[in-house]
């Protein structure tokens, strides 16, 4: 009747996943009596669960991915404390099996659940605002790429609770994640967890490529959008391009863990190997999926408060491009070592190599547009230098990596897993902080506090530092990656010198929950009047903050780059706004709980799945195809904003703006 | 521009016009001014593009898919275990009246849409019944096949080629098969609610899956039926 | 120039009456050529199909040439679905389908071609994987 399930599968036994279960379950069991008791459900169902608005869905990936990169941090916590401590004769305080599913857990959850949705989230908020349109191509079926994205969280999140989760890396090498070897339910979280959250991701792929491709307002042609859209649109044709092969090599080790297949098996001729290949053909097009928003993010940080336009932006479009490609040709050097010879190594490490200088293109046009430009060193400047500092020595160690006969000498070592976090953390989570700091007064209409963002920044920044280069010097020095227990006495400091830079990180993390805190409760000395706080030159911060939910009373015409830069010009030269334009009518997407429906269907149908419970799992899809067709069969798709409304909230802005201007005649006498 | 203070941009303006580094920055003229066709200049496309194009870009993330099947069959073909190889499973006839059918619905499939660019409801339902029949039949067909092949023990589980063999022709049949349950569900909406705009823009989506099926069947009967018959 | 204006009416007269297209989409066309489009591409593809099961079953090509004859009549047989089925043209209305359909046709052929020639080189390589577990046994 419940398949697999009974009652041992929930850990009694051990300590600490029950705890801190536990714990989990009551916080959230008492969020959600708090919202019940305050009577928040309608509006959050209307406002927030059921929003197909592009801005709400990127705040909710948003927030997503920071209780991700919470989990996962305390995954990292244990981690480093358990290698800090396991040297010689002592053993530490986590068993093996359990270390093992840590740092499974831990990749898993960062790669597809924290750093994934957050780049998203961004990619969400920020790309119809830049592109000058009301929304995204496909609003509804953002709301469903959330939900489902939501949807494989869970799952991961209650196998902490119900059974436990996979052994086996945050990529399940077989033959250890076949049937035979791994005949828990683990391997299984991953992979029902995974696959709908890919289909998510893949949905937000096509979404994208078809929005930047098809959706941007007048005048905005292909080499006027903002460096930010290009990276989006590289991404996305990424994501569009490599997400299939994740779900075909995942869905071959479903079929032989489910029904006996041989894809993978090392019996009647299965070939493990091939997974690898597989797998690797998507997960190294991945990272550039993470890295790429993240230069965008770094492009439009740079050129805003260095006061200039980006420098080289066609050799940035073209880079950018080129790495997209490039990025598809170089999947081998994951596995240099599995031995296909030296014809095959050596094409790969050449692609490999070569990939770098795309991204040196940005550097360098990165530097270069900070030089004869007037720095302003704000928070999200600080992320930028760091990153520079950090991920190009993260890149050297990549291209080091690149060399096959080196690769031999360090691959699945601690330079490795230093490496991959130097480029993910240096790269992508330095650019979230970055975009964080930036666009946080676009959606909530207030900055965040500096000082503290400062603090969190220096933090961050030593303590990644303490954290990772002790792992390169092990690394070379031969320790390997995912060690539950080290006999090797010498490496003894460097772990220890590792956990105190896990504790600078800790403290970095709380000074982000301080900030977040303390510029709440300063919200109105810190409010964004004129929606423009940072002196913005595209055209999101032509926006009032936070933007209204049509974005544009009227669209923008485009006749430059920069076009909010030139707006702006003409409007300090002249003093003055332009006359106020004729509005009209405004047709929006009504909101559709679509989403939330196919997420929870596939939830029950995934743990379902997972636990051979196979009435259950009919029915959830059928339930899911049932709400789907209910969905298609609605007559009701758009609503309309009447004029007047969108002319008193344009109104508002011009006002603000008008106020803006008035001081600046004020200050400057008479205009010129 | 906060509260505090001016924007730089105002400095900017007395100090700063252009960055003499500029490259780039002159822009080239368009010769053409097409709606919608990517330079932007007109604004944003309509809807049916949009809904169309966004199809096309799933579709080929659907061949993609496949193309990790195929290449996985490609690889895994020889690894017959001692048990059948490709050319004791292949039964050239019936995969020719499997293909005949597949690709006769394709042309059913698109008289249909000629119908619904007419708005000629009776016509394009009566194609779109036509399609859906010769699909039945091919699905009809691969089931019988795989049926007949795990009657004389050749099943996936026997070795790595048949695991390989059965996902990508399953793979193939699957997508036929949900085809024809969205081919049923349009039907009936059609029925129901004639040639709105969403339905014209759906029915457009299935034209682009139904053809697509096809061409992939195509890459499928000729990779693994007829050169696995060869010798 | 006015502070974030459109005005809707501005490229009327540049359109030229052209405008982009879905693939597979051609709405301002009569049935009638629709029709035409259907039966040339029927016939064609019909062709290549039939040629496609002749060279396969006959002895009148070289053996090693006949995979290759397939795999071209295949090809063949994609091209004329593409362009009588989906109307993928050249045209500067067509481009951004032509553009997407190059970019998923790379990476088909990297996965491909990829996959072929890493697993070929590993295959030879390292020990069968049989071998391997009667070693362990």
């Amino acid at each position: 009747m419940f398949g697999n399930l009974s009652w041992s599968a929930i850990p009694f036994d051990q300590p600490i996943p029950l705890i801190t279960s536990a714990v989990l379950i009551l916080g959230i069991l008492g969020v959600l009596g708090l919202v019940t008791a305050k009577g928040w459900w309608p509006y959050l169902w209307r406002e927030w669960i059921t929003s197909v608005d592009h801005k709400r869905i990127g705040i909710m990936y948003i927030a997503l991915g920071v209780l991700m990169l919470i989990r996962g941090f305390a995954d990292a916590i244990m981690m480093r404390t358990q290698q800090a401590l396991a040297i010689g004769a002592a053993h530490g305080y986590l068993p093996p099996e359990h270390y093992d599913q840590i740092f499974s857990a831990h990749g898993t959850i960062m790669i597809f659940f924290a750093a994934m949705p957050l780049v998203i989230g961004f990619m969400n908020f920020v790309t119809p605002l830049q592109l000058g349109v009301r929304d995204v191509a496909f609003p509804t079926l953002n709301s469903v790429s959330f939900w489902l994205t939501a949807s494989g969280a869970l799952l991961v999140n209650i196998s902490l609770f119900v059974g436990e989760f996979a052994r086996t890396g945050w990529l399940p090498y077989p033959p250890l994640s076949e049937a035979t070897y791994s005949p828990g339910v683990g391997v299984d979280y991953y992979l029902w967890a995974i696959q709908i959250s890919g289909v998510g991701t893949l949905m937000t792929g096509i979404n994208f490529v078809t929005t930047v491709l098809k959706m941007r307002c007048p005048g905005m042609s292909y080499l006027r959008m903002p460096m930010f859209a290009w990276t989006v649109l590289a991404a996305s044709l990424i994501i569009v391009a490599v997400f299939p092969i994740l779900t075909a090599c995942l869905a071959m080790l479903t079929l032989d863990r489910y029904f006996g297949f041989h894809f993978f098996t090392n019996t009647a001729g299965g070939n493990p190997m091939m997974f690898w290949n597989l797998i690797w053909a998507w997960g190294h097009p991945e990272v550039y999926i993470l890295v790429l928003p993240a230069f965008g993010i770094f492009s439009e940080v740079f050129s805003t408060f260095s006061g200039k336009p980006l420098f080289g932006y066609r050799s940035m479009v073209a880079a950018t491009l080129f790495i997209c490609i490039v990025a598809m040709m170089t999947w081998l050097h994951h596995f240099f070592t599995m031995g296909s010879g030296p014809a095959v190594n050596t094409a790969f490490g050449i692609s490999t190599s070569v990939i770098a200088v795309g991204t040196g293109v940005k550097i360098y046009n990165w530097i270069f547009t900070m030089y004869g430009g007037r720095v302003r060193l704000t928070v999200p400047m600080l992320w930028s230098l760091g990153f520079i500092f950090t991920f190009v020595i993260g890149g050297m160690t990549g291209v080091l990596l690149a060399v096959p006969p080196a690769d031999f000498l360090v691959h699945n070592s601690m330079f490795l897993v230093a490496h991959f976090h130097n480029v993910i953390v240096g790269g992508v989570v330095f650019a979230l902080f970055a975009g964080l700091e930036y666009w946080f007064p676009k959606a909530w209409g207030f900055r965040l506090h500096e000082g503290w963002g400062k603090a969190a920044f220096w933090f961050a920044f030593f303590g990644f530092w303490v954290t990772f280069a002790p792992l390169y010097i092990l690394g070379l020095g031969g320790m390997t990656r995912r060690l539950q227990h080290i006999n090797v006495e010498e490496w003894r400091p460097m772990l220890q010198l590792s956990v105190v830079g896990v504790g600078l990180i800790a403290i970095s993390a709380v000074c982000q929950v301080t900030q977040l805190v303390v510029s709440i409760l300063k919200r109105d000395q810190l409010r964004d009047v004129t929606g423009d706080p940072w002196d913005g030159r595209s055209l999101e911060w032509a926006t009032p903050s936070p933007a209204p939910f049509f974005n544009y009373a009227v669209m923008p015409d485009v006749e430059g780059e920069e076009a909010y830069w030139n707006i702006k010009q003409r409007a300090m030269e002249t003093q003055q706004m332009g006359p106020e334009p004729t509005y009209h009518p405004i047709e929006m997407p009504v909101n559709s709980s679509v989403g939330f429906f196919t997420a929870v269907f596939a939830s029950i149908g995934g743990f379902a799945l997972i636990w051979h419970i196979w009435w259950l799992a009919g029915l959830a899809l059928l339930g899911a195809f049932a709400g789907f067709v209910v969905f298609a069969w609605r007559d009701v798709h758009e609503f309309e904003v009447p004029a007047e409304v969108v002319a008193q909230v344009d109104r508002a802005r011009r006002a603000a703006r008008d106020a803006f201007l008035a001081r600046l005649r004020a200050a400057e006498g008479e205009p010129s | 521009m906060t509260d505090v203070e001016f924007p730089v941009s105002v400095e900017a303006l007395r100090r700063i016009r252009e960055d003499p580094h500029r490259l780039g920055h002159r822009g080239h003229p368009v010769r053409e001014v097409v709606a919608g066709a990517g330079h932007g200049l007109t604004g944003p496309a309509s809807k049916r593009i949009i809904v169309g194009y966004g199809f096309w870009i799933f579709l080929l993330s659907d061949f993609v898919m496949f193309a990790c099947f195929f290449a996985t069959y490609a690889v895994l073909q020889g690894q017959t275990a001692g048990g059948p190889t490709a050319r004791d499973v292949v039964d050239p006839t019936r995969v020719a009246v499997e293909t005949t059918a597949l690709l006769l619905s394709s042309f059913t499939c698109g008289l249909s849409f000629a119908a619904t660019n007419a708005r000629n409801k009776l016509w394009t339902q009566v194609f779109l019944g036509l399609t859906g029949l010769l699909g039945l039949i091919f699905v009809l067909l691969e089931l019988q096949e795989f049926i007949e092949l795990a009657q004389r023990g050749a099943t996936p589980q026997r070795s790595a080629f048949l695991t390989a063999f059965f996902s990508l022709v399953g793979c193939h049949g699957l997508h036929v098969t949900l085809g024809g349950v969205w081919l049923a569900t349009m039907m009936a909406q059609l029925q129901v609610k004639g040639f709105r705009r969403e339905i014209m823009h759906r029915l457009v989506c299935f034209n682009l899956f139904w053809h697509a099926l096809d061409i992939i069947w195509v890459a499928l009967f000729s990779v693994v039926y007829l050169m696995g018959s060869l010798t | 120039m006015t502070d974030l204006e459109f005005d809707p009416h501005r490229y009327e007269h540049a359109l030229d009456q052209r405008e982009d297209h879905a693939p597979g989409d051609e709405p301002e066309e009569s049935a009638g050529h629709w029709v035409r489009n259907y039966v040339i591409g029927l016939g064609f593809a019909g062709a290549l199909t039939i040629a496609s099961f002749w060279a396969a079953a006959t002895h009148l090509i070289w053996g090693p040439a006949v995979p290759v004859a397939i795999a071209v009549l295949a090809i063949a047989q994609m091209g004329v679905h593409l362009v009588f089925f989906l109307h993928i043209t050249t045209g500067p209305d067509n481009t951004n389908n032509i553009l997407a359909l190059a970019f998923g046709t790379l990476v088909v052929f990297l996965i491909l071609a990829g996959s072929i020639w890493i697993m070929n080189h590993l295959n030879g390589n390292m020990m069968p994987m049989d071998q391997m577990m009667q070693m362990q046994q």
